[in-house]
């Protein structure tokens, strides 16, 4: 079966890579490798390094939900790029894209927030009435909120 | 490395997680590589291909599962990538030929699942960055990434039938969140992302959907000035075979009212109600035999000035010349003096500025 699957793939790619020939120039060649190039140089770190801030910084009862805050508010924010950034973009089509986007963005974004502050505050008040014994992250690892 | 000196804990790769992620992501992978093939089929059939006429909007809805099934992708991908990032730094580079071979083609995977994904995204706002043309490279490569997608599958399978426990008790947790919080924040991320977007073509979406694009009830696509069509005077004539109607005598035959949408490639979609003349009705009028129609336009150029409406459709009593939408006169954006309206087509083949139908088979 897997042999089934993997040729299959091969065939498939291989017919792709033959309508592709004819189109193929610097300019797509560099579309196809940027991705791979961006996520793992640029993007992964950025969000390795970003997670590492929240881990050392942000006390426990908030730092699930400002990770949760934080991975929404980063695909809100790349899903707008073709959106906010567009000296690229064809002539103008009436109706298609002339909501504020701007706005938009924003309005989600902050909305994503009141949800995470409400998640913690929530978390802290549980944790309060449950008092301060119980294994929670803090006391398994001394170090969690340095 | 800087990772140990950081004095970070050694995060491995969690193949469990990894797993369950890939196969979301299959499933949208999946479901957006079909859509897009059958938008292609639809746009440049082949001999075999047949798309039917109902339901009205049957390409709305595979257009609408396109688009939104790749904007999901985009979270989803996001997140498989984190799951198996340790791996990328993996040491020695490669063990063996199978080894380099299976690297080569998750590189490839990834070029071209990013290609898809981006210019899908910028595609669907209407936005080029890139100089190559879009829709043959988005088809094309679209195949490179499921066949390279089949390839990985066949590779990992036998990782997706280790048992949970197990992988689970071998794995650390991917950050601070628990691995079920992981898996529930990405279906969260991609739920967020369809939510944001999919106001384009659901309607009652359309308010929440704050990155969707169709403000407008009924958007122009390409408008009058666009196309090169500025004023159209009282000698138009509409030309079917030997015959030839002015707009009073269009107006003076018997009209069909129907509710169809446009539904472009783009991921957009809106219901209208049109009011015109059915195309088999001219035809029969003019005393020409149904087959495949070509539609032209007053458009002196430009890719879509003229569509071939298939001989299914050109015999459908909802495939319009429409001379009136929603109650009123078409504008020369929406193609006055008429457009065609056909069920469950691509917009760009709804063609504006008709001036002729003609049986090409």
């Amino acid at each position: 079966m897997r042999w089934v699957i993997g040729a299959l793939g091969v065939v498939m790619g291989a017919w792709g890579a033959f309508l592709l020939l004819p189109l193929v120039d610097v300019n797509l060649g560099l579309w196809f490798a940027g991705g791979p190039v961006v996520h793992d140089v640029l993007l992964a770190p950025f969000l390795g390094g970003l997670g590492l801030l929240i881990a050392r910084w942000v006390p426990e009862p908030w730092r699930a939900p400002v990770q949760v805050g934080g991975i929404l508010t980063g695909v809100l924010g790349l899903l707008a790029v073709p959106l906010l950034w567009r000296p690229f973009a064809g002539p103008p089509n009436p109706g298609l894209n002339d909501r504020d986007y701007l706005v938009g963005l924003l309005v989600a974004v902050g909305v994503i927030w009141l949800g995470v502050s409400a998640a913690a505050l929530t978390g802290q008040a549980r944790r309060r009435r449950t008092g301060a014994g119980g294994p929670t992250e803090q006391n398994k690892r001394p170090h969690a909120d340095r | 490395m800087k990772v140990p000196a950081l004095k970070v804990p050694a995060r491995e790769s969690s193949p469990h997680t990894a797993t369950r992620i890939g196969l979301w992501l299959g499933i949208a992978f999946g479901l957006c590589f079909v859509t897009g093939l059958l938008s292609h089929y639809v746009q440049h059939p082949p001999g075999w291909f047949a798309w039917p006429t109902r339901p009205v909007g049957l390409y709305r809805i595979t257009q609408g599962v396109h688009v939104t099934s790749g904007v999901a992708a985009i979270p989803l991908l996001l997140a498989k990538l984190w799951t198996v990032y340790p791996k990328l730094f993996a040491r020695p580079l490669v063990k063996s030929v199978p080894h380099a071979l299976e690297r080569g083609s998750i590189l490839v995977l990834l070029g071209a699942s990013f290609f898809e994904l981006v210019t899908g995204l910028f595609n669907a706002t209407q936005n080029y960055p890139w100089q190559f043309f879009f829709p043959p490279a988005h088809h094309a490569v679209a195949w490179i990434a499921v066949g390279a997608l089949l390839v990985h599958i066949a590779v990992k399978l036998p990782l997706m039938r280790t048992p949970a426990e197990e992988v689970r008790l071998s794995s650390s947790h991917p950050g601070k969140l628990s691995r079920r919080g992981f898996l529930l924040t990405t279906g969260g991320a991609a739920a967020v992302a369809v939510l944001a977007t999919a106001g384009g073509t659901v309607p009652w979406l359309r308010t929440v959907s704050v990155l969707g694009t169709r403000s407008a009830a009924l958007p122009v696509n390409r408008t009058a000035a666009a196309a090169g069509v500025s004023t159209v005077d009282s000698d138009w004539r509409l030309t079917v075979g030997s015959r030839q109607f002015s707009r009073p005598e269009l107006e003076a035959l018997p009209q069909t009212t129907a509710e169809l949408p446009i539904a472009c490639v783009e991921g957009w979609s809106a219901s209208a109600r049109w009011t015109g003349v059915p195309v088999r009705d001219l035809l029969a009028l003019a005393g020409v035999e149904p087959g495949d129609v070509r539609v032209e336009s007053l458009e002196r150029d430009g890719l879509y000035r003229a569509s071939t409406l298939p001989a299914a459709h050109a015999r459908d009593p909802l495939t319009l010349l429409a001379l009136e939408v929603d109650g009123e006169t078409l504008s020369l954006d929406h193609g006055y003096p008429c457009r065609l309206i056909a069920p469950s087509r691509p917009g760009v083949t709804q063609t504006k500025w008709v001036t002729r139908l003609e049986v090409v088979r």
